[in-house]
């Protein structure tokens, strides 16, 4: 009967305020949505950098004007490089034929230029041992005094920068998270204390007949409880939401081509998270609420 | 029942008791009269514990109501019927709300708080008025409910603190007729009034409080 009351007593208070429980979903909503919006980018960028990482590849360009034995030769010394995991590769008319594709603008620039200008390449794959900058760039000098090598490019600068930028995320979003997580918790608490401050005479009389601050506190968590949920579903939807807006978008540019597996939305059981999340604010709320003003003897 | 021991209490620089000393038997009936300001009330609250005294001790039913802890104060209410002048109901809920709001709290079954409640209400003679709202009583029939929540957990004390202040002649006598029988029924009584038509139809023991001490008491013809 007690449980089947405080049921009620929630639900009723929740219609009785609508106003006001719409604009605490919504606030809750909000903050959480920015928290989980920015683990959500964290989260991408982290899966990018880890993705980087592990593909990193060195590309080796060879003479124009190097004969198929020089170029055998660079191939057969860099099999024997203990930091090459993968080699491939691409001839001068692979290498024409992957320009058209990708640049097809700027396709015409090449035709004027009558012979084929790009030179034969070979992509190395780096073992993750030397993925470090210091071995790769002693790798890349060492490659470089091959014969018919004439240049080497890779990319470690802006993946190690990618790396140092995530790092400092994980930090930003500790910062930021507890700052959302005072503003959920505020909001919240205002929330449930004006539905208390307007049930203060109802109270009063729960008081004087017996009711100890437990049994006036719950109906107040579960509704906070319910609050926060709410909260918590409305903020994943819209993160959701935004995610397949800007994943459509990305998409559509071609920026991450050959990458939108990286692009990943929260797993279930961190969505449950998400969630999890609102409901224990919302309770917290409640409780901090609830119990600072029941707290005096009469 | 109810003893107390040389209480005091204070409001800043004002005494609102002062050494009250007094001793009541189970099954009695108490007047407790004096003007505006005398000490009434807040002997009633001190005794229910919604008041801590600054001196002296209070006995209910062999526990001592001064030293209570705060999570303890809910339990002694529930031995207490507490009868309000201005009612104190809940104005959006039913009649039969109000009166079982007190056997949820104490975790009474559906069926016996629905057997009680019935009872009760027909004690008080508003049982036909049980699916109303209290907010659209008179207020005769709110004094009966606010009387009728306090006795449904059948309590062993009853305390009311003017419980005629806000009615007309007819209605105080209804209500002292009401008490009255309660008190018949063996319920220790403590009745804050300044009515004297209160005083005059309740055959009790009268103790007259003046700035906050006891002045005289004397018993009833009945006592």
């Amino acid at each position: 009967m007690r449980l089947w009351y405080v049921m009620r007593e929630s639900l009723t208070d929740l219609r009785g305020h609508r106003g006001t429980v719409l604009i605490g979903v919504v606030t809750t909503a909000f903050t959480i949505s920015c928290f989980g919006g920015f683990v959500l980018l964290y989260l991408n960028l982290k899966n990018l950098a880890a993705f980087l990482q592990n593909d990193v590849q060195v590309i080796v360009y060879v003479d124009p004007d190097a004969s198929v034995r020089t170029t055998s030769g660079v191939n057969q010394r860099l099999e024997r490089e203990p930091a090459a995991t993968a080699i491939t590769f691409v001839s001068k008319e692979r290498a024409l034929r992957e320009f058209h594709e990708q640049f097809p603008d700027e396709s015409t620039l090449l035709d004027g230029m009558g012979s084929n200008p790009l030179p034969a390449s070979f992509v190395v794959n780096v073992s993750p041992r030397f993925q470090d900058a210091e071995s790769l760039g002693a790798f890349a000098d060492r490659v470089r005094q091959f014969p018919g090598v004439t240049h080497v490019r890779y990319s470690q600068d802006w993946i190690d920068t990618l790396a140092l930028v995530v790092s400092h995320f994980q930090l930003g979003a500790v910062v930021i998270g507890t700052i959302l997580a005072v503003a959920t918790v505020t909001i919240i608490t205002n929330t449930v204390r004006l539905s208390f401050y307007t049930r203060r005479e109802e109270i009063e009389i729960l008081r004087l007949i017996g009711a100890t601050g437990a049994f006036i506190a719950v109906p107040y968590v579960i509704e906070g409880a319910i609050l926060g949920t709410l909260g918590g579903l409305l903020s994943l939807g819209m993160l959701k939401g935004t995610f397949e807006l800007l994943r459509f978008e990305i998409g559509a540019s071609g920026w991450f081509r050959g990458m939108d597996h990286v692009l990943t939305f929260f797993s279930a059981p961190v969505s449950m998270l998400v969630v999890l999340t609102g409901m224990l604010l919302g309770c917290g709320s409640s409780l901090v609420s609830v119990f600072g003003l029941i707290k005096t003897r009469d | 029942m109810i003893q107390l021991f040389h209480v005091s209490k204070f409001f800043d620089r004002c005494t609102a008791l002062r050494d009250v000393t007094i001793r009541v038997d189970q099954g009695e009936c108490v007047l407790l009269t004096g003007p505006s300001g005398a000490g009434k009330t807040t002997l009633l609250k001190v005794i229910f514990g919604s008041e801590v005294p600054d001196e002296g001790q209070i006995l209910v039913q062999n526990r001592n109501v001064a030293r209570l802890r705060h999570g303890d104060v809910p339990y002694l209410r529930r031995t207490i019927g507490f009868v309000l002048q201005n009612f104190q109901l809940l104005p959006r809920k039913t009649v039969y709300e109000n009166v079982v709001l007190p056997l949820i709290i104490q975790g009474v079954k559906n069926r016996d708080a629905q057997k009680r409640v019935k009872e009760t209400l027909g004690a008080v003679g508003m049982e036909h008025k049980r699916a109303i709202r209290a907010g659209v009583l008179s207020v005769g029939e709110q004094q009966r409910v606010c009387i009728a929540r306090a006795i449904v957990t059948r309590p062993l004390i009853v305390l009311a603190d003017e419980p005629t202040g806000n009615l007309d002649g007819a209605l105080t006598m209804e209500i002292v007729e009401l008490l009255k029988s309660i008190h018949a029924q063996g319920t220790t009584m403590l009745v804050a009034t300044h009515n004297q038509v209160v005083v005059g139809c309740m055959t009790c023991r009268v103790l007259h409080l003046q700035a906050g001490r006891v002045v005289s008491d004397t018993r009833g013809e009945g006592e």
